[in-house]
């Protein structure tokens, strides 16, 4: 147990050192502000466009946070299986760090701890400027914080688990890695339901998004932020809360079973062919 | 025509303290003046951080000058650049450029196409150089797939293979063993006596390598060329000074620093070893060796043997700057 | 045997062959798994778009838009992480300071890199407009062969120079390169007009926006595709089409005499051969 907080302390500490190293701290703040505003850009370009200005819709609310909250998929869960490119091919360090007395799989979720922090700026000043400009309806005193705060906590491990997953397997592949995490973060898109109702998708791929943690955990997040609003939209209006928990916790649970065993593979079958600390150089 | 010619070359590298926000300027190089005739194996030798890679960058056009001029094979490096490129190449020690997921021979062949070989000839080279360093068996292995060994003599073929007017080696047996290193040296003088045009500047920290295989050597600590000669000349300026390696017993109470206060000894090295220690003197005269034994003598210290020795770059080095090359590296680490 | 010094144009060609020949062969030697990765992952991203509008009762012309916006990211892609950015990844490696050194130009480098990368880069466009056909039965209404052809090319010729002045900048550049691509990522799509008509955009903005070679070319691809894609086109196609040839011209020469300025820079300042960020 010590070992684990060790590995991750000390991986947080190298992961924000690491994010954090910008020569130009203008330049860091304009990249922070300009890349989560212009990914929301984009979809209220295209839902402004077609429903000619209609924001005060629930439906909005809908697309602009599951789009703002995804930024956490992309930074935590990329972030993680990005440390294995990262120390593998670009600073070589892996070898090092593998033979140390870490526990490796706690130290890779202590590196996307920093992506995690970076990953929130990103959020908070989608939300900030979805307030100021687009009448997105986030009243403070109107949030039910607790269960914010916890379905954020749980949505975390539940990221951290696929983001190990993700590791697991970034560890066994050379010549296509470094979009991995990227890809797989695009792919996620389209079954979350982060940006449309899953009642949209074909009925034969529905079920994918049912299974996604992702879901429930964007779900919960929007109900906690907007109250009875939030009870406009279809997909889960059949489950209470607590059932959302419930199902978030099991699945989450079971992902995390999952990557723990799926990451105990890859990594052995990546020490039998030699790919643990393999420089592609591609 | 002189193959290398620098005048009052120097290089700053600005840098910036990032907790403190402080400005400094590291003295790369300074005031440098060299000049190197074709068909020379000229080397540069010189600790850790002494210059020569920052030499070897401003030569090969990879960098500028903050002052000074070069020029190489006639032309400027700063005016020139495009001039030059064609007539040089560079190998450097611990490489890892290439992509691991071509072969041996399409690493090879890739860069020689940016040297315009056309490619019959180049693979015939790269046959026949992969043959005399030894990995004709692995022309067909991809690069990602060699030890560090291996890497770094494909990367040595790389760099002969385009028939270099002046080529730069830059520490090109760092990693290597010991007898992977014996036969890069050897390869370097056999394509040397086999090319009496050619020119090589060799930058090592190795005294060996320096001795063995440069017609001339350059020192150069802390940004400065300090000697520049033939190493049988540099050498010879110690030989007023008398070395010699002794082998004794036990010191009983008898200390180094007893022993460099005799007057006339210039030098002395104590290591332990098993039963007693061994002391290496580099005395002003042999007048002095008297002195050194009647006084181990004195204490009770047994000589078990006594050896003159032969001045070394190494004695050079020393007497230049007053300590050892892993002094001085240490000393900059600090 | 001897080597006669080749001429300029040799060099060239030698040199872009070369630099292609490490991409054509990583395609074939590649795990298979880039396939998944690099194609239909992508297009699951792009599918999520198009639920976006279905979602919101958008007409199903736009549902092709999304699916070429969508292909032709694949392209942007290309020009940002395999070639913008390259030349910091050929720094980290050692391989920057051996191209320079060589006597052959940048230009050629940069080239080759992106003949390389254009297969992989292909692959994965043609596969997203075929599954986003198949999948979305997207209804294409094709005119003119040829001028598609020639919008394509003037449109892949300007998108390339100005990878290559980006490269230029990117000599200078440490760590900072890897965040400027990935900023540049997600501002393009929007302001290029990727899932929407760039027409929705203000005059000023989409004008704006043109100087990036994919937001006229987009544009001219959707209009010479689809039925209806004249309503939504934002200036004709030949006043496009100018607009990408005086793109082409400016970003192919300005590149060169950026790439030789960035050069001479770098060199000066000692920023080809810094190791690790």
């Amino acid at each position: 147990m010590l070992r684990a907080v060790r590995s991750f302390r000390m991986a947080a500490w190298l992961g924000w050192q690491i994010e954090s190293n910008w020569t130009d701290p203008f330049l860091f703040a304009v990249y922070s502000i300009i890349k989560p505003i212009a990914g929301a850009a984009i979809l209220v370009v295209m839902y402004g466009v077609i429903t000619h200005g209609d924001f005060d819709s629930p439906l909005f609310a809908y697309i602009f946070l599951g789009n703002a909250f995804y930024i956490y998929v992309g930074s935590v869960m990329t972030g993680i299986s990005w440390a294995v490119i990262e120390d593998r091919e670009h600073y070589q360090t892996i070898k090092y760090i593998y033979i140390a007395p870490v526990h490796f799989p706690t130290y890779l979720i202590g590196r996307g701890a920093a992506r995690f922090l970076t990953g929130s700026m990103s959020v908070v000043i989608t939300l900030v400027a979805g307030v100021l400009f687009l009448n997105l309806q986030l009243d403070p005193r109107a949030i039910n914080w607790p269960m914010f705060f916890a379905a954020l906590a749980a949505g975390l491990t539940m990221l951290a688990a696929m983001g190990l997953l993700l590791g697991g397997i970034t560890m066994q592949i050379a010549s296509v890695i470094y979009f991995v995490g990227d890809a797989v973060a695009g792919a996620l898109y389209l079954f979350s339901g982060a940006i449309f109702p899953l009642e949209v998708m074909p009925a034969w791929l529905r079920p994918v998004g049912f299974v996604m943690p992702l879901s429930y955990w964007l779900e919960l997040l929007r109900r906690s932020l907007l109250g009875e609003l939030a009870g406009g939209f279809p997909t889960f209006a059949r489950f209470s809360n607590a059932q959302l928990f419930g199902i978030l916790l099991g699945l989450t649970a079971a992902f995390a079973l999952i990557a723990a065993v799926a990451f105990r593979l890859c990594e052995q079958r990546a020490r039998e062919r030699g790919m643990i600390d393999k420089v592609s150089n591609y | 025509m002189q193959a290398i010619r620098t005048e009052q070359l120097g290089r700053i590298y600005k840098l910036r303290d990032r907790k403190k926000g402080e400005a400094r300027e590291l003295v790369a190089l300074a005031d440098v003046d060299l000049e190197v005739p074709q068909g020379e194996l000229f080397g540069l030798l010189g600790p850790n951080g002494a210059g020569k890679t920052t030499l070897i960058k401003i030569l090969t056009t990879l960098l500028g000058p903050s002052s000074g001029r070069a020029w190489v094979a006639g032309h400027d490096v700063v005016q020139e650049p495009q001039q030059i490129r064609p007539l040089i190449n560079m190998v450097s020690g611990g490489e890892y450029s290439g992509y691991g997921l071509l072969t041996v021979r399409e690493n090879l062949w890739m860069f020689s196409q940016f040297y315009g070989i056309p490619s019959k000839l180049a693979n015939q080279r790269i046959r026949d150089l992969l043959g005399v360093v030894g990995l004709s068996d692995r022309l067909n292995t991809k690069t990602s797939e060699l030890s560090t060994g291996l890497r770094q003599k494909m990367n040595i073929v790389r760099g002969f293979m385009t028939e270099p007017r002046v080529l730069f080696l830059d520490e090109p047996t760092l990693g290597l063993d010991v007898g992977a290193a014996r036969d890069v040296r050897a390869f370097i003088r056999d394509w040397m006596r086999q090319r009496p045009d050619s020119t090589v500047l060799l930058t090592t920290h190795y005294m060996v390598e320096a001795d063995e295989l440069c017609d001339r050597v350059a020192i150069i600590n802390g940004g400065k060329v300090l000697a520049c000669d033939s190493p049988a000349v540099l050498k010879r300026q110690l030989q007023r000074e008398a070395i010699f390696e002794l082998d004794v017993g036990p010191l009983n109470g008898v200390t180094p620093e007893q022993l460099r206060a005799i007057p006339g000894v210039r030098r002395l090295v104590h290591r332990p070893a098993e039963g007693g220690a061994a002391l290496e003197l580099m005395l002003e005269e042999e007048s002095v060796l008297p002195a050194v034994v009647g006084w181990l003598a004195d204490g009770g210290v047994t000589l078990r043997h006594l050896q003159n020795r032969e001045p070394t770059l190494e004695d050079v080095f020393v007497k230049l700057v007053g300590m050892r090359m892993e002094e001085v590296e240490g000393d900059a680490v600090d | 045997m001897q080597s006669t010094s080749p001429t300029r144009l040799s060099l060239f060609l030698q040199t872009v062959v070369a630099r292609a020949y490490p991409r054509i062969i990583a395609q074939h030697r590649r795990e298979r798994s880039w396939i998944f990765f690099e194609v239909l992952l992508p297009m699951l991203a792009v599918s999520a778009y198009v639920f976006v509008y279905r979602a919101i009762g958008a007409p199903e012309s736009y549902v092709g838009f999304v699916v070429v916006g969508g292909a032709m990211i694949a392209f942007w892609a290309n020009i940002l992480w395999q070639m913008s950015s390259q030349l910091f990844w050929e720094k980290e490696n050692g391989n920057l300071s051996l191209y320079v050194m060589a006597p052959t130009s940048l230009m050629a480098i940069l080239l080759g890199m992106a003949v390389g990368g254009m297969s992989a880069t292909l692959l994965r466009a043609i596969g997203i407009v075929l599954l986003g056909t198949l999948f979305f039965h997207v209804q294409f209404s094709l005119g003119s062969v040829w001028l598609l052809f020639l919008t394509f090319t003037l449109t892949m010729v300007a998108l390339y120079g100005m990878g290559m002045m980006f490269s230029s900048l990117f000599l200078l550049l440490n760590r900072e390169a890897w965040h400027l691509s990935n900023m540049a990522q997600e501002p393009v799509y929007l302001f290029s007009g990727f899932y929407f008509p760039v027409k929705s955009l203000d005059f000023w903005v989409a004008l704006g926006a043109s100087i990036i070679p994919l937001t006229l070319g987009l544009d001219a691809l959707r209009q010479l595709v689809f039925a209806d894609g004249a309503s939504i086109g934002f200036l004709s196609v030949p006043v496009e089409l100018a607009g990408l040839a005086v793109l082409s011209v400016v970003f192919v020469v300005g590149s060169r005499r950026m790439l030789a300025h960035m050069e001479k820079l770098a060199i000066r300042e000692g920023r080809l051969t810094e190791s690790r960020r």
